[in-house]
């Protein structure tokens, strides 16, 4: 059976310096995969390649076996919704109004918002809790309620796959953790697919079936989440020191930095 | 209160369109129309065709300036401040300079195509500035490089300008002060094509601008062909302003200021923006005019002037005003 998503040898190279060297992945359907690895790793880079945003400059991305060169930025849109690092802290849009562009794909050219765009876009605003907010400007949010929003957006847009890019970067415990559970709930629930970037092997830990770790534009390592949580592996992908703290009725032991701990 | 606003805005508009030839050095009536004297005669070879002609002016750069200020993603950027009007005016005044006179699949006239050529040198002017650059680049460097295209183009402007007989010389000096007089209907011929253009594509791109503001790694993962729509509304930008330019000069800062206020008015939902724009526009470019008809009479100011004097102050006022504040897009 064909993955949702496969990139074959993917490379990317950017006025000469190499970001991405042949790097070979696949996303099953309902799979939650994360890509790990340091700062400048090319983590983002592979994902805008993933997601057809950039286009590798070696190497295939397909997508349910289609090349993503052939597609139409619509037809990704269909299959890829995407939550992006940053940028979306200035947006004049009321939240409603931002979370119903995602239905862009969806739209006919001069269409207005059917009756099923608007039953999608306030599922999604009362899935995330947003609905009490639907009317804020999202330049009015705080970083944890931004979040939602955009995690809303990305459902309204109602496809198989959800790319996150760092998710909790800027975001408070509470934020981050209902963020988090709002993801696993999606990935479980209606079996969408997530494909998660991050620098902290935590949240990869906790909720993510497969991990692939990149090291300088290169796939170092990949294999089942649990296999993550070997500090010596995480060392040589860091370059520093790691513990395994055990808690109580945990999931997964939580990773800390040596350094940081003391 | 919200929902009066866009009523407001179309009425209003079209109350300064209604009024506007009635007011000026002679007084004249609804009755005046039908008159067979001089009086009909004022205002219906000059004062309407006007009032419609800065209409349609307005209207035209105010929707420019909207499109480009979501292309840009700042609200500081327009046609006139990154020098497109400048190299449109450049383009005809070449055609002026030389007499060029031909007709382009007979809807441009080679003013017309001249000052759209013009345009297209300056959009590639910054556009490349902008490519180079990744698309990343700063406000400041935005403004910087429309700086630097209008003075290019104001130079070899001069250039032209010093060089020609005494008669040329005045024709392409008082015309790149802009201005909306003109007798007759003939001057709409190009005028409202270039309005319905970039009404036309404003509207028809309106998703796509609203995720554009939202910034391209958005806009693209929502399935927005980015490049695609960015080229094709740099052309409608470059040719509507061009168009317009060929008839009335460049006129500054309406599409600066119009667009603007519209947002703070109506939000920033590009369907909205797009009626409240052109209406705003409109009204605002006719009120415009009518002030520099009358406020010195029996002389009358250019009226590019004068809106370049209410601009550079407002456009000071928002620069003073978004440095406190530190944002781009309330």
């Amino acid at each position: 059976m064909t993955p949702l998503l496969e990139a074959r040898s993917v490379g990317l190279s950017v006025s000469g310096s190499v970001i991405l060297e042949d790097v070979s992945l696949s996303v099953g359907r309902g799979e939650f995969v994360a890509v790990i690895g340091p700062n400048g790793a090319g983590k983002s880079s592979l994902l805008k390649c993933l997601g057809g945003l950039v286009r590798p400059t070696s190497g295939e991305v397909l997508l349910e076996g289609r090349p993503l060169g052939r597609l139409s930025g619509r037809d990704i849109a269909r299959k890829i919704a995407w939550i992006p690092q940053t940028g979306t802290d200035m947006l004049p849009f009321a939240v409603r109004d931002f979370v119903a562009l995602s239905r862009y794909a969806w739209r006919q050219p001069f269409g207005g918002e059917s009756r099923s765009d608007r039953e999608i876009v306030d599922e999604a605003l009362h899935l995330t809790e947003m609905s009490g907010l639907a009317e804020r400007r999202m330049f009015s949010l705080s970083g944890g309620e931004r979040q939602r929003a955009l995690l809303a957006a990305a459902l309204a847009q109602t496809s198989e796959m959800l790319f996150l890019d760092e998710p909790a970067t800027s975001l408070d415990y509470r934020s981050q953790a209902e963020a988090a559970a709002l993801v696993d709930r999606v990935n479980r629930e209606r079996g969408i697919s997530v494909v998660m970037v991050t620098h902290d092997v935590n949240p990869a830990l906790r909720s993510a079936d497969r991990v692939f770790a990149l090291k300088g534009g290169i796939l170092a390592h990949s294999g089942e989440a649990r296999l993550f949580a070997d500090t010596s592996l995480l060392r040589e992908l860091f370059g520093t020191e790691f513990l395994a703290l055990d808690g109580e009725g945990a999931r997964a032991p939580y990773i800390a930095p040596r350094s940081m701990v003391g | 209160m919200r929902r009066l606003v866009m009523p407001s805005i179309i009425v209003l508009s079209l109350v300064c369109l209604a009024t506007a030839p009635f007011i000026g050095m002679q007084s004249l009536s609804l009755a005046d129309i039908a008159d067979e004297g001089s009086g009909g005669r004022i205002l219906r070879e000059l004062r309407i065709p006007r009032a419609l002609l800065g209409w349609t002016t307005g209207a035209t750069l105010s929707l420019c300036g909207m499109v480009f200020q979501a292309l840009f993603r700042n609200s500081l950027a327009s046609p006139d401040m990154l020098g497109v009007s400048t190299g449109a005016a450049f383009g005809a005044v070449v055609s002026i300079r030389y007499g060029l006179s031909f007709t382009l699949f007979g809807l441009l006239s080679s003013l017309s195509a001249c000052s759209f050529l013009g345009a297209m040198a300056a959009v590639a002017t910054i556009c490349a500035a902008w490519r180079l650059r990744g698309g990343g680049i700063s406000e400041g460097t935005l403004l910087l490089s429309g700086v630097a295209v209008s003075f290019l183009f104001s130079s070899l402007n001069m250039i032209l300008q010093y060089g020609g007989g005494y008669v040329d010389t005045f024709r392409m000096m008082r015309w790149s002060m802009g201005g909306i007089q003109t007798v007759g209907f003939s001057s709409l011929g190009a005028a409202v094509p270039a309005m319905l253009l970039i009404l036309f594509m404003a509207a028809a791109f309106s998703r796509e601008l609203d995720l554009m503001v939202c910034g391209e790694e958005i806009a693209m993962s929502r399935g927005v062909q980015v490049e695609r729509v960015r080229w094709l509304l740099f052309l409608a930008v470059s040719l509507s302003v061009g168009m317009n330019v060929a008839v009335c000069g460049p006129i500054g800062f309406v599409g600066l200021v119009a667009p603007h206020i519209c947002r703070s008015l109506v939000g920033a939902d590009h369907a909205r923006l797009c009626v409240a724009s052109l209406f705003f526009g409109g009204g605002f470019l006719v009120l415009c005019d009518t002030a520099a008809r009358t406020l010195w009479a029996p002389a009358e100011i250019p009226v590019g002037v004068l809106t370049s004097c209410i601009g550079s102050a407002f456009f000071l006022w928002l620069l003073i005003a978004r440095g406190r504040r530190n944002d781009r897009w309330r």
